[in-house]
């Protein structure tokens, strides 16, 4: 049976993509994308940690459902957010956003 | 055996999300995030999680790799080859994840719970449902006022202002 370090491996590796690509790139989309894989990467963690540390009621696949659900929501939020500023300002790069700017 | 599903799985995902952040259209970062939401659903069948991997498959690469889409879409120009896609931090951004990661991996190593076994028995989708329903009854409550706050506040945002 493979160890419970690998799967913690494979979320850090995951995390650590997802920052990059929250810190690299111009675009919004592309941003909420990475976002996606940070979340992703929070929930390999709980339920590697669910099935190995043996959590009460199944806390960890629970906790992971919640934290699909919010994902959704958040992505939902996030993509009007960019498609009202782009009709307003015709763009969808972070740089280049300053309508709260004064 | 099964080892080597579990590096198979793990090997596409690394692929997957590796190319979900450097490839240059948006359009092709959306694709390549739902090949690993793909990998992600595998590694939860793997653990024997098979509700959630269901939920990943049917939420994400269903519902959210959609909305994606439709937002690359409705905003043109997006994926135009002329338009730098980076900003101008890479490079000290790629050495701060890696110093992030080297830490991850030292204290992930180091971690007295590293290397143990399985202990948990594989719950049931009956005993899953019944603790939502008991135990997480609050928070399940929670989540579906937020989620209704949500689709109110995207139709008030998305709304063509006359």
């Amino acid at each position: 049976m493979i160890p419970l370090n690998y799967f913690l491996i494979l979320g850090a590796f995951l995390f650590c993509i997802g920052i990059l690509g929250v810190l690299t790139r111009r675009n919004v989309v592309g941003i909420l994308i990475s976002i996606e894989l940070i979340l992703n990467a929070a929930n390999i963690n709980l339920v590697a940690f669910n099935k190995y540390l043996g959590t009460p009621d199944g806390l960890g696949q629970i906790f992971s459902l919640f934290v699909i659900a919010i994902a959704a929501a958040a992505s939902v939020v996030g993509l009007v957010l960019v498609i009202a500023i782009y009709r307003n300002g015709k763009s969808v790069y972070a740089d280049q956003y300053n309508l709260m700017k004064w | 055996m099964t080892d080597i599903t579990f590096y198979f799985i793990a090997l596409s995902l690394c692929v997957f999300a590796f190319l979900t952040v450097v490839s240059r259209d948006v359009f092709h970062c959306a694709v390549w995030l739902a090949l690993t939401l793909l990998s992600i659903s595998g590694i939860y069948f793997y653990l024997g999680a098979g509700f959630l991997g269901v939920i990943q498959i049917l939420v994400y690469v269903g519902g959210i790799i959609t909305l994606f889409v439709f937002a690359i879409k409705l905003t043109a120009h997006i994926g135009d080859a002329a338009i730098r896609q980076t900003n101008e931090q890479v490079i000290p951004s790629g050495i701060v994840v890696l110093i992030l990661f080297y830490f991850l991996i030292k204290i992930v190593v180091s971690s007295p719970w590293a290397k143990i076994d399985p202990q948990a028995p594989v719950l049931s989708l009956k005993e899953l449902g019944a603790s939502l329903m008991t135990t997480y009854l609050l928070p399940f409550e929670f989540i579906s006022l937020l989620l209704l706050a949500v689709m109110v506040g995207a139709i008030v945002i998305g709304r063509v202002k006359k």
